[in-house]
């Protein structure tokens, strides 16, 4: 399956002693494919994602990408190696850090970092904010910085994580058109976990539901 | 071997070198024991235990009723002054009990200030004394009781300032008075804090050396420091320390275990802060000399005292001495300041990092070294110092013994603990996603390290710098022992010049030393100006 980015075979995952909150997951995404993954809190959505990023090991299973595997029972491939973007409804954009620098910060040792953060400032609207602070700038701005932080490194998949959820409807949903095509343009593989029918169907190709730690 | 172990194993060597000197110390009660150790355990060993039982047996009881006393006032009542009193009654900590005793003997000698002035303003003979000589073992009691009361006091008004106004309501409807609300609710809701207050008030009365000895009072630590400066005897001074040591480490474990159970507070839903009474007439007056009197002893008549002592002898203080003992002081602070900032950095890196629970309780016992006596580490450093020049330049001279590294590890070793609590109170605000989200992008380890923890935590760092060296400043047995030949810092300094009762030259350093203790006061003073209720 040379097409896909993402291969998830047979995963299981519990905090602790507790219930299973992943249990027998199944998931292929191609290089690519907008998919999202709906349910309601609690159902493990969040843990997937993290998961995927190597934040969190599984019990047992496969994550493999572009064929290699990043977690089975022998292997694990920490965060910072398996170059997997993550944007969670927190942002935590470095606070000591100015927009630019946040952008470059996965990019310092590429030379045309430059070239790649005044893109990305561009696309996502927000040049006028690259000498700013995060604390300098609005809620809706400082999201558009996580992502394009996110972007910057090029990922091969694209996590987001409800990332939309804290700002206010009217521009959740402005914001919703403009990155989907932002991802259109990139031709990024992305991942969206949210409990938002509208935001999954406006902002990716595939939507699937999850219960109790299963897609279904 | 990988970064990630490499990050696990940075504890594990940290607190190899930390437990060395005592280890060391603790090993010497399984070697020779020496004529010297026959002599003192014959006739001067009980005395040690007795004059250490009576000592701390009466600071024990003068510190719980000053800390218990003055944290219920100002928690409970509104009275002139309440505001100030509030953070003022810390001030005493920043006087080390030395500087203290060194005032005390100025002002209450038969020929001392306070008796000139009795003889002076009731026209007396000159062999009339009125104050009672303060060197002696009541004199010692009050020494260490007025500069180390805060210890109680600010647990004991943290305690009481989470208890709810419900149960003081319900206890006045039960028919108890003001005083019976405090003994009968107030003490026993705080008696674990308490407790806990009073074991460190212990630990550091019996790890003192300077007051002590001034006041000629046997105690273990002066015992120790003789045995080790008058007769040479390292062994049987470790001898001496390792019981030092296990009656200490008795203590920290009571202190511990207390501290455990410290919080008996409410957590009820219908919370509300406590009942703030106003005092206003006979009552306010006495709320405050209740707070007035330990600040007053505490603080302003050693400040007062030393200054005079420092006008008498004009701007004669400010010579070349003085200078080269500051800077010696200050680089050797701030030197201590930057490693144990540095450190403290590195192993809550390495504990956020790579979490693991050996690790992390691995690093908690790295701050086990501030219940140790400088004095006793310092015996420990000798050997170790020893051993490792026997080891290492066997073949060159004496290299590290008697030398300033062997100085700057002991006052790490006493006070990384500090440099870690700020570091870690740091690091609480610091939100994981941060870390995950540098991960995401590749940057982990000491990239990580460099470019997003250690801007974050600039004010930690300079907190916990700020912190060790106004702890450093202050430290003299560890200082004499093992400071390299003619070396002298402020500390060593006051306490040669007043062991040669030469009280208004000691003036000038005592000052320097008492300002930069009020560093840490003022980060505490601002702690608790911020932990009012409402």
């Amino acid at each position: 399956m040379d097409n896909l980015i993402l291969e998830i075979k047979d995963l299981n995952h519990s905090y602790g002693k507790s219930d299973l909150t992943i249990k027998d997951l199944n998931l292929n995404i191609s290089i690519g494919e907008r998919v999202s993954i709906l349910g309601p809190s609690g159902c493990g959505k969040s843990t997937l994602l993290r998961l995927i990023a190597g934040l969190e090991k599984p019990n047992n299973g496969e994550i493999i990408k572009k064929a290699e595997v990043m977690t089975s029972d022998k292997i694990f491939i920490p965060p910072e190696k398996r170059n997997v973007g993550l944007v969670v409804q927190e942002k935590a954009l470095f606070p000591h850090l100015s927009v630019y620098a946040n952008i470059c910060f996965g990019i310092q040792r590429n030379k045309d970092k430059n070239k790649i953060v005044s893109d990305l400032l561009e696309l996502l609207k927000i040049d006028s904010l690259k000498n700013k602070y995060p604390h300098e700038i609005s809620g809706g701005e400082q999201q558009r910085v996580a992502l394009a932080r996110s972007l910057a490194p090029n990922p091969d998949l694209l996590m987001l994580d409800e990332p939309f959820s804290a700002l206010d409807e009217e521009l959740r949903k402005s914001l919703y058109k403009e990155v989907s095509n932002v991802f259109s343009d990139r031709n990024s593989s992305i991942l969206l976990v949210t409990h938002d029918a509208y935001e999954a169907e406006v902002m990716t190709d595939k939507q699937l539901r999850m219960e109790k730690g299963n897609l279904i | 071997m990988n970064t990630v172990s490499s990050w696990r194993l940075l504890p594990f060597a940290v607190l190899i070198i930390f437990t060395a000197p005592l280890v060391i110390v603790l090993s010497s009660l399984f070697g020779n024991y020496s004529d010297n150790w026959s002599h003192l355990y014959e006739f001067v060993l009980l005395d040690y235990i007795n004059s250490s039982l009576i000592l701390v047996i009466g600071v024990a009881v003068l510190v719980f009723i000053i800390g218990t006393v003055t944290a219920w006032t100002v928690t409970n009542y509104n009275f002139i002054g309440k505001n100030i009193f509030e953070w003022a009654l810390i001030l005493p900590l920043s006087i080390p009990p030395y500087i203290l005793a060194y005032t005390f003997t100025g002002l209450f000698d038969p020929y001392g200030d306070a008796n000139n002035l009795i003889r002076y303003l009731f026209d007396l003979d000159d062999d009339f004394v009125f104050f009672p000589n303060v060197r002696s073992m009541y004199g010692a009691i009050i020494v260490f009781a007025f500069t180390l009361y805060p210890y109680v006091y600010l647990v004991s008004r943290s305690a009481l300032i989470n208890q709810s106004k419900s149960m003081k309501e319900a206890s006045r409807l039960l028919g108890l008075n003001e005083v019976q609300v405090f003994y009968k609710l107030g003490l026993p809701i705080i008696r674990p804090a308490v407790i806990a207050g009073v074991m460190l008030v212990i630990m550091e009365t019996l790890s003192d050396f300077g007051a002590v000895d001034h006041f000629a009072i046997e105690t273990f630590t002066t015992g120790i420091f003789r045995t080790w400066y008058g007769l040479y005897d390292l062994q049987t001074a470790m001898q001496l320390a390792s019981l030092l040591l296990i009656i200490i480490g008795v203590f920290y474990l009571i202190e511990k275990i207390t501290r455990g159970g410290s919080i008996y507070t409410s957590n009820n839903s219908n919370f509300s802060p406590n009942l703030v009474d106003n005092l206003q007439g006979f009552k306010g007056l006495i709320a405050f000399l209740i707070c007035f009197i330990p600040i007053f002893i505490g603080f302003i008549i050693p400040i007062v005292e030393l200054s005079l002592w420092a006008y008498e002898v004009n701007l004669g203080f400010f010579n070349d001495r003085f200078i080269s003992n500051s800077m010696n002081t200050l680089s050797l602070s701030l030197g201590t300041g930057i490693i144990c900032a540095g450190l403290a950095l590195l192993i809550n890196f390495s504990v956020r990092f790579k979490p693991n629970k050996l690790v992390e309780k691995l690093s908690s016992l790295l701050s086990l070294g501030y219940a140790v006596p400088g004095l006793i580490l310092a015996v420990g450093m000798v050997q170790l110092m020893v051993y490792l020049d026997t080891f290492l330049f066997s073949n060159v001279d004496i290299v590290l013994t008697g030398s300033i590294f062997g100085l700057m590890i002991a006052y790490v070793i006493k006070t990384y603990a500090l440099a870690n609590s700020s570091l870690e109170s740091g690091y609480q605000r610091v939100s994981n996603s941060i870390d995950e989200s540098s991960r995401l992008l590749g940057i982990s380890g000491w990239r990580m390290l460099i470019n997003v923890h250690s801007p974050l935590m600039k004010t930690a760092l300079l907190t916990s710098v700020l912190l060790v060296m106004s702890d450093v400043v202050k430290e003299l047995p560890a200082t004499l022992i093992l400071r390299p030949f003619n070396f002298e810092t402020l500390a060593v300094s006051t306490y040669t010049y007043a062991s040669e009762e030469r009280m208004l030259q000691a003036a000038a350093p005592a000052i320097a030393i008492v300002i930069i203790g009020l560093i840490p006061i003022i980060f505490l003073s601002k702690m608790i100006r911020s932990s009012r209720p409402n």
